[in-house]
């Protein structure tokens, strides 16, 4: 063991001094810094350039330039921007003439679309997985224990492969499909009726509808609770009147033998993919909101008890609350490896950014190019979501310190 | 005891009337779907299949006459895996009859095998013990321990490499990349968090920066990306795919286990430092021997947990042509003869999966109950 014997101690050293060795100090600092910077520097030039050399060798030249190029492959699903009859950008369905680039946005589409719904999905299923590990039922407080467990303790990519070889392909085929609700479930895909607009151009409809989005928006993001309330029941009132006048019909979904039509569609790719990912991430975010309701004071429950409060109200006025203001950057860290789960899309062929990704790679050659562009997207999808993460996390403690 | 099996019943499944229904519902639910399952399992089901195909799912394609160099391997692992343990849990008399319980399991998987397969087995787990027992009752030999690991994982390297590296496979080859990644990133991983704290504004960055975006990127990715980047390097290196599978899982690993011990280094109180500092330490003593100790205390169960990840995630290694233990499964469905099989292979692969992430869990929590009794 050294022991330092210069100390930097004050004391030791003549005031006349002092200047000249922290003078001295600070140059040795910043030749530090410099040579590290330089030294990285190097390093990545270095990698360049052998990266480059490599490249050479297999008579490929690094540039972005093939992204203009017609793709010349099909993608089953999902939508790209292009310029519809040469003037707009429209969201439009990809096809073989469309350029690479345009690929990789149906790419980004695809995973945005996945990574949307589930984590929608699994926010609702995993706080209430993390609620019934809590309940005073004995049979449901295991139930979630053992399901919880079992998810997170085996791989996600065998239970994407489980829910799609041996769940949504077993599903009936379309001739003899399930139907729940207006749902149909088959081998083909999952149809869902959607609301349509009947409503035309009529002055009256228009309005109505827009009252009915400016309702939804004040729900969301009104400061003020009772403004908050008033707008729900505007929007239940509104929607509901919507679809008694008839300006918003409901378009159901019909199996014929071989297709469905109308309504939305879910192809069995997604819907398996989908369903792995919500399972899995509702059970890692139920292991959040346990262990943040673990960590509440037992002061809180006592004294809802105190106050007569029914065990469901207590946990929906008084623990959730502040529970949600815990756990959201938890969420958050969550909600990203979920969006980068979608990556393993690529195992059932569902064609999101990786899978896109590969068969470019495989096309053109381009390799290295696409990964930049995967890496860059992951990227900033993972930031956007932190910000969004961030920015609820500040109006809800802003929120909760004002109350 | 009926009385008291109603009353338990009372306080716990109908305690009030939104209980009563959620039991009523619930029970009857779980029962059906209980029996369902049993049914199909103890009628329906081929289970032959299993034993059939038991060599590739545990070591996937390796030739059969090479067959004793992944016993070699399984049982150095054993070794490696027994001394682990034996660092944390003390070795008692009731593990000995738990080790004789995997043994009778591993018999009525593997008994119609012959006689050599079931002394392989016997003496994989007596290895195991023996190993734990070790090292558990003689402190002084733990000094060996991180010299032995990777003298062990070498030997593995050796024995296994003969027949070509691309034949690896099955439970084996999950279980050597978990090994592997957890091994190597872990020094990785502290350089990384000691980076991400330097004294050079560089250093921080560049550390950071890497951090940062490996864990905002699919390792999926980084494993493809790694495996075409690799021959484009180094040419004449001729990496073997397992090889640069594990270099993938490293690097994006490394990521994950320094923030692992960053948080560690900045749960160790500021006075600790300080109190070094003042006695005149240097600044790597005082890391070395001050803050990395009661940091890594600290981290132990998280990276315990973060094993269980790499090993539920190496079957992404299917994205590089690598036949790891699930891959092997779908390669017996593949197998036309085979392919009513579905249920019966997976539902052994979710069970092996469960079993062996079930062990890890444990063990991370009993390692942090085991290391809170300290801090208290």
């Amino acid at each position: 063991m050294t022991v330092q014997t210069q100390a930097n101690v004050a004391g030791n050293v003549a005031d006349d001094d002092l200047p000249a060795r922290r003078r001295r100090n600070r140059i040795r600092y910043n030749a530090t810094q410099s040579a590290i910077v330089a030294a990285a520097i190097v390093l990545v030039v270095l990698f360049a350039f052998a990266v480059k050399e490599g490249l050479a060798r297999h008579g490929i030249r690094f540039s972005f330039s093939f992204l203009w190029d017609a793709a010349g492959f099909d993608i089953s699903e999902g939508k790209t921007v292009a310029l519809e009859d040469g003037v707009w950008p429209a969201l439009l369905n990809f096809t073989s003439d469309h350029l690479i680039a345009q690929a990789f946005v149906t790419g980004i589409f695809n995973t945005i679309k996945v990574a949307v719904l589930a984590i929608l999905l699994s926010t609702v299923l995993g706080t209430l997985l993390g609620v019934g590990r809590l309940s005073t039922n004995w049979v449901v407080r295991n139930l979630s224990f053992w399901c919880v467990e079992f998810v997170r303790n085996t791989p996600l990519l065998i239970q994407l492969v489980f829910w799609y070889f041996a769940v949504v392909l077993h599903f009936p085929p379309i001739a003899a499909a399930a139907k729940v609700y207006g749902v149909v479930i088959s081998q083909q895909g999952l149809y869902f009726p959607v609301p349509t607009w009947q409503g035309g151009d009529s002055v009256l409809a228009i309005g109505t509808a827009t009252a009915f989005w400016v309702a939804i928006l004040g729900v969301l993001f009104d400061r003020n609770g009772t403004v908050r309330w008033i707008c729900a029941g505007a929007v239940l009132l509104l929607g509901a009147m919507m679809f008694a006048t008839g300006i918003v019909g409901l378009d159901l979904p019909v199996a014929s033998k071989f297709q469905a039509r109308g309504g939305t569609s879910m192809s069995p790719e997604m819907a398996a993919l989908l369903l792995a990912i919500v399972v899995n991430s509702a059970s890692y975010i139920a292991e959040i909101v346990r262990g943040a309701i673990d960590a509440l004071p037992k002061g809180q429950w006592e004294a809802a008890a105190s106050l007569g409060l029914t065990r469901r109200d207590t946990v929906n006025d008084i623990i959730l609350p502040q529970v949600f203001r815990v756990v959201l950057p938890s969420f958050g860290n969550q909600y990203i490896s979920l969006t980068k789960n979608t990556a393993l899309g690529i195992a059932i062929g569902y064609p999101e950014l990786f899978n896109i990704y590969g068969t470019i790679a495989n096309q053109t050659g381009h390799s290295l190019e696409g990964i930049v562009i995967v890496m860059a997207s992951y990227l900033i999808l993972s930031w956007a979501i932190s910000a969004a993460v961030g920015w609820a996390d500040r109006r809800m403690t802003r929120h909760g310190a004002s109350r | 005891m009926i009385a008291r099996s109603l009353k338990w019943s009372r306080h716990n499944l109908f305690a009030k009337p939104f209980d009563v229904l959620l039991s009523l519902t619930v029970i009857p639910g779980v029962l059906w779907l209980i029996w369902q399952i049993a049914g199909w399992a103890l009628t329906v089901a081929q289970w032959d299949i299993i034993p059939q195909s038991l060599r590739v799912l545990m070591i996937g394609i390796f030739p059969v006459d090479q067959a004793w160099r992944t016993w070699v391997a399984a049982m150095i692992i054993a070794a490696l895996l027994g001394a682990a343990l034996g660092c944390v849990f003390a070795f008692r008399g009731r593990h000995a009859g738990g080790l004789l319980l995997v043994v009778a399991v591993a018999l009525v998987l593997t008994g119609t095998k012959g006689l050599a397969n079931i002394l392989c087995v016997a003496a994989l787990v007596a290895l195991f013990g023996l190993s734990w027992a070790l090292i558990s009752r003689v402190p002084a030999a733990r000094r060996g321990l991180v010299p032995a690991s990777f003298v062990g994982l070498i030997a593995i390297f050796a024995v296994m490499a003969p027949p070509g590296a691309g034949l690896w496979g099955g439970l084996l080859l999950s279980i050597l990349l978990t090994l592997v990644t957890a091994v190597v990133t872990l020094p990785i991983g502290i350089l990384l968090a000691f980076g991400r704290r330097s004294r050079f504004s560089s250093v921080r960055w560049i550390c950071t920066a890497y951090i940062e975006v490996m864990r905002s990127v699919p390792l999926i990715m980084v494993v493809y990306w790694i495996w075409i980047l690799m021959p484009v390097l180094t040419p004449q290196l001729n990496l073997a795919d397992v090889v640069r599978g594990m270099i993938g899982f490293t690097l994006f690993y490394s990521a994950y286990v320094a923030e692992y011990v960053r948080s560690g280094l900045q749960a160790v109180p500021r006075g600790q430092t300080e109190a070094a500092r003042s006695l005149g330490m240097s600044e790597f003593d005082i890391n070395r021997s001050i803050v990395l100790p009661q940091a890594l205390r600290v981290v132990v169960p998280p990276l315990v947990g973060n094993v269980l990840d790499i090993f539920n995630t190496a079957p992404l290694v299917f994205i590089i042509g690598l036949t790891d233990f699930l891959r092997a499964g779908q390669m017996i469905l593949a197998n036309p003869q085979y392919g009513d099989r579905t249920y019966e292979v997976y539902s052994f692969l979710f069970l092996t999966y469960f079993l062996v992430g079930s062990l890890i869990t444990f063990v991370a929590r009993k390692l942090e109950k085991h290391l809170a009794r300290g801090s208290r």
